[in-house]
C-alpha cells in the first residue's frame, strides 16, 4: 500500500507537475497581476488593488460591456443549437443503416480540420457576392445576406460556422446512446409504444448525463470563442463581433496591458464558473443516473 | 503515515530540482552576452554576438541575410543571429520583452508596438549615432523614413520606403478609348476628373457603364477604381485635401474637420453614390491588386509601390500614374523600421549592422523585384544609381519614375502612425465609425462628430512638435 502510494505519485507526477507549472502557476500569477497595472513594456509595476476591476465595472470601458453582451448573445444562440443538432445527428447515426461507419466518419471529419483552414473555407462560402451559399439562395429566389459582413448577421453567421465542428459532441452523444440497454426498448415494443415513446421515455432520460456533460462543455467553449473573431471578422463590422476573449487578447497582446487583461480573464473565469454552477444545481431535477440516485 | 509524507517530499524535491534546472537554463542564456563582453574587454574584441528579429516573406528575408553576410565579412569579430518570426510578430516580441529575452536589433512597425515600447525607453536614440556618423545622416536619407518619439529622439530608421500611386491596366484604357492617368504630378487629375473616368470604366453585366442612366449597380462586372478603406490609402486624400488626423498643435481631433470630412465623404461617394469602387463588403471579392487589374475586375487602383512586384509577375500591360489630387499632390510614405534595443551590450556594432541593412546594394534583388525602394537619397538623384533599380525591369513601367520616384522625394508625407500619439486607441474608435461611412449608413460628418468627444479624450498630442 505504501509502495503503491509512492508509485502512484511517481506516475502521476508528470500530470501533476504539468498542471502545477503550466496551469496553476500561471493562474495564480494572473490573479496577482490582475491587481497591478502590469504593462509588459513598463519597467515599473505598481500594486493597484481592485482598480482594474473598478475600471471595468464603472462603465468607463464600454468595450467590456459590449464584448460581454456579444459573447452572451453568441452563447444563447449557440448552446441550444449545438446540443439539439448534435443530439439529432447522433440519433440518426445510431440507426442501424448501411454505411453507418462512413456517415460517422463524415460527421467527425470537420473536427480534425485545423480551425484556420475551416475558417477560410467558411469565408469563401459566406462571401456575399461570390460565395456558394448566396449563389444557391439567389438561384432559389430566396433572400441573401451579408453574413459575416453585416452588423446584424455576423453573430448568427459565426454560430453557423462553428456548428460545422460539432463532431466530437456527436461522438459523446453516440457513446451515451449505445450505453442504453436494449431491454427498455423491447419493453416499450411489447407494450405497443412507437418511436416517439422510445425517445421520450427511454432515450432522452437515459442520456441526460451526456446532455448534461455536453451542455457544460459547450457553454464553457462558447464563452471562450476566439479563433472565429481572430480569423473571420477581426471584431468587425463596427465591433459587432468583438468577442470577449478577442478583446482580452487585444488588450493583453496588442496593447501590452497584461494587468488589465488578467482582470478581464478572471471576470470571465467567474462568469463561466457561475453558469457551470447553475447548470450543476438544476441538474438535480433533470439528470437521471441509472444507479437510481439523482445527481 | 510517515512513508507517504516522505514521498510527498520526494515529489517536492523533484519539483524544486526541475525549477532549478529550468532557471539555470534561462540564466545561462541571459548571462552569455555578459561573459562575451568581459572577455572582449580583456582581450581583442571577439565573439560578439548580435541577435536580430525580422518578419516578412522568404523573399524579404533574403536581402537581410545578404546584408548580414556583407556585414560579417567587414566585421569578422561579430556574428549575427537572424531570427525570422513569420507570424504573430508583435505577440512574440512582446513575450520576449516580458521574459527579458530581447534581441539587439529588431524590425518594428510604427502602427503597433514600436511607440509603446519606445515610450518606456526600450530603444536607443539613433539621433546620437546619426550625429557622429560620417556615412549617413537624416539629409542623406529619403524624407519621412525616420521615426521619432519626439523631436531629437529617433527610435527607428526604415530600410524600404513606400509611396502610393494609381496603378492601372493599359488595355482597358485603350479599349475604352480613354486617356490613361498622367504620370507627371503637374498634370495630375482632379478628383472630379478621376470620378468621371472611373464612371466610364465601371461596367455592369449588360455592358452599361456607370455614366449610363440605366446602369445596374447591383451587377457590376468591372470597377473603374478601387480605393481601399485602409488608413494607409485614404490618408493620401485627407492630406491632399489639407486635412489631418490631428490638428497642427496636436490638441484636437482632425478627422471631423471640414477638409478631412470632405475627403472621407468623397471616397464613400465613390462606393455609394457613383458605384465605381467596391464597398468594404464587395471588396472581399476583389483579389490582390495584380490579379484584380489583370482579370479586369478593376481598371485602376490606388496601392502602395510594393504592388509593382506582384504586377511584374503577372504578364500583362500595367502602368502607373499619380493619384488624383484634391487640393495638393501628396503621398503618404510608409515603411517598417529597424530599432536598437537599450538592453543591447553592443550598440555600436548594432548601429553598423543597421547601416549595412539600409545599404541598397544588399537588398538590390528586392529593389529590382519591385517590393522595396531604396532609403538613401542619392539612389534617387544620381542617374547611375537610379538606373540600377528603375530601368529595363518588368516592375518598372513607363510611368514609374515620374509617378513614384519623383513624388516620394518631393510630395511625401509621414504616416499618421509616425506622429499621432496614441494612434491605435484613436483608430479603435475611428474604424468602427468609418465602417458606417463606407457602407453609406452615415455621412462622414455625422460619423466623425459622433465619436469626436470620445476621441478627444484619447488625444495625447503629436510626436513631431515639442510640448
Amino acid at each position: 500500500m505504501r509502495k503503491g502510494m509512492f508509485y502512484g505519485l511517481l506516475f502521476t507526477a508528470p500530470a501533476i507537475l504539468g498542471f502545477a507549472i503550466f496551469t496553476l502557476g500561471p493562474m495564480i500569477a494572473s490573479l496577482v497581476l490582475s491587481l497591478t497595472n502590469y504593462n509588459v513594456f513598463k519597467e515599473q509595476t505598481a500594486f493597484t488593488g481592485l482598480d482594474n476591476y473598478m475600471r471595468l465595472f464603472s462603465g468607463e470601458d464600454e468595450l467590456f460591456y459590449k464584448s460581454l453582451g456579444i459573447t452572451f448573445y453568441f452563447v444563447v444562440l449557440r448552446v441550444p443549437a449545438v446540443i439539439l443538432l448534435s443530439f439529432g445527428i447522433a440519433l440518426l447515426l445510431n440507426l442501424n443503416v448501411k454505411g453507418r461507419a462512413i456517415f460517422r466518419t463524415i460527421i467527425y471529419l470537420p473536427s480534425i480540420v485545423p480551425a484556420v483552414a475551416s475558417a477560410m473555407i467558411w469565408m469563401w462560402l459566406l462571401n456575399p457576392d461570390l460565395g456558394l451559399i448566396n449563389s444557391l439562395l439567389s438561384r432559389l429566389h430566396l433572400p441573401t445576406s451579408n453574413w459575416l459582413y453585416g452588423e446584424g448577421s455576423v453573430i448568427p453567421s459565426v454560430v453557423l460556422t462553428t456548428l460545422w465542428g460539432i463532431g466530437s459532441t456527436v461522438i459523446i452523444f453516440l457513446a451515451g446512446l449505445s450505453g442504453i440497454p436494449r431491454q427498455y426498448y423491447e419493453a416499450i415494443e411489447v407494450d405497443g409504444g412507437g418511436w416517439f415513446r422510445k425517445l421520450s421515455h427511454v432515450t432522452v432520460p437515459m442520456v441526460t448525463p451526456t446532455i448534461f456533460f455536453n451542455t457544460i462543455m459547450t457553454i464553457i467553449g462558447s464563452f471562450q470563442v476566439f479563433n472565429e473573431a481572430y480569423i473571420l471578422t477581426q471584431g468587425g463590422p463596427n465591433n459587432q463581433s468583438l468577442f470577449y476573449v478577442f478583446y482580452l487578447w487585444r488588450t493583453g497582446f496588442r496593447d501590452a496591458e497584461m494587468g488589465y487583461a488578467s482582470a478581464l480573464a478572471w471576470i470571465l473565469f467567474v462568469i463561466i464558473l457561475f453558469f457551470t454552477f447553475i447548470v450543476f444545481r438544476t441538474s438535480k431535477s433533470w439528470v437521471y443516473y441509472e444507479g437510481g440516485d439523482r445527481a | 503515515m510517515s512513508q507517504p509524507r516522505k514521498s510527498v517530499f520526494i515529489t517536492l524535491a523533484l519539483v524544486l530540482m526541475l525549477a532549478a534546472v529550468l532557471s539555470a537554463c534561462s540564466k545561462s542564456d541571459t548571462a552569455s552576452p555578459d561573459t562575451s563582453a568581459s572577455s572582449g574587454n580583456s582581450g581583442s574584441k571577439e565573439n560578439i554576438k548580435l541577435r536580430m528579429t525580422v518578419w516578412g516573406s522568404p523573399e524579404e528575408v533574403a536581402p537581410y541575410k545578404k546584408a548580414i553576410q556583407n556585414f560579417e565579412a567587414k566585421h569578422p569579430s561579430v556574428k549575427v543571429e537572424l531570427q525570422h518570426i513569420a507570424a504573430d510578430y508583435d505577440t512574440k516580441l512582446t513575450t520576449m520583452v516580458a521574459g527579458n529575452d530581447v534581441p539587439d536589433i529588431a524590425m518594428m512597425e510604427s502602427g503597433t508596438i514600436a511607440f509603446p515600447m519606445a515610450e518606456q525607453g526600450k530603444f536607443y536614440n539613433l539621433q546620437e549615432f546619426l550625429d557622429t556618423d560620417t556615412e549617413i545622416s537624416p539629409d542623406t536619407l529619403v524624407p519621412n523614413i525616420t521615426y521619432s518619439l519626439e523631436p531629437g529622439n529617433v527610435i527607428g530608421i526604415g530600410p524600404g520606403p513606400e509611396s502610393f500611386a494609381l496603378f492601372y491596366n493599359e488595355e482597358i484604357f485603350k479599349d475604352a478609348g480613354i486617356e490613361p492617368p498622367p504620370s507627371n504630378v503637374a498634370d495630375a487629375w482632379t478628383w472630379d476628373e478621376f470620378v468621371e473616368v472611373a464612371k466610364k470604366l465601371t461596367v455592369d453585366t449588360n455592358g452599361k457603364t456607370a455614366a449610363d442612366p440605366d446602369f445596374d449597380p447591383k451587377k457590376i462586372k468591372q470597377y473603374g477604381a478601387n480605393i481601399s478603406t485602409w488608413w494607409g490609402v485614404y490618408s493620401n486624400f485627407i492630406y491632399s485635401n489639407g486635412g489631418d488626423f490631428i490638428s497642427a498643435d496636436g490638441k484636437t481631433f482632425g478627422l471631423n474637420q471640414p477638409e478631412a470630412v470632405e475627403a472621407l465623404q468623397k471616397i464613400s461617394d465613390l462606393m455609394n453614390v457613383h458605384h465605381v469602387s467596391p464597398s468594404p463588403v464587395q471588396s472581399k471579392n476583389i483579389p490582390a491588386t495584380n490579379v484584380a487589374l489583370q482579370t479586369k475586375k478593376v481598371a485602376m487602383t490606388v496601392d502602395g509601390q510594393w504592388a509593382s512586384a506582384g504586377l511584374a509577375q503577372s504578364k500583362f500591360s500595367f502602368n502607373v500614374g499619380v493619384m488624383p489630387v484634391m487640393k495638393e499632390p501628396v503621398t503618404t510614405v510608409v515603411c517598417g523600421m529597424f530599432s536598437i534595443f537599450k538592453s543591447s551590450k553592443h550598440p555600436q556594432e548594432a548601429w553598423e549592422l543597421l547601416k549595412a541593412l539600409l545599404d541598397p546594394e544588399a537588398s538590390i534583388d528586392m529593389l529590382t523585384a519591385g517590393t522595396w525602394m531604396p532609403s538613401p537619397k542619392d539612389w534617387y538623384t544620381d542617374p547611375a544609381l537610379l538606373a540600377k533599380w528603375t530601368e529595363n525591369l518588368d516592375a518598372r513601367p513607363s510611368g514609374y519614375k515620374e509617378a513614384i520616384v519623383d513624388v516620394i522625394l518631393t510630395k511625401g508625407h509621414q504616416t499618421p502612425t509616425g506622429y499621432v500619439k496614441n494612434f491605435n486607441n484613436i483608430m479603435d474608435l475611428v474604424n468602427p465609425a468609418l465602417d458606417k461611412v463606407w457602407l453609406g449608413q452615415q455621412t462622414a460628418q455625422e460619423a466623425m462628430d459622433s465619436i469626436a468627444a470620445k476621441v478627444q479624450a484619447q488625444i495625447k498630442g503629436r510626436r513631431d512638435i515639442k510640448e
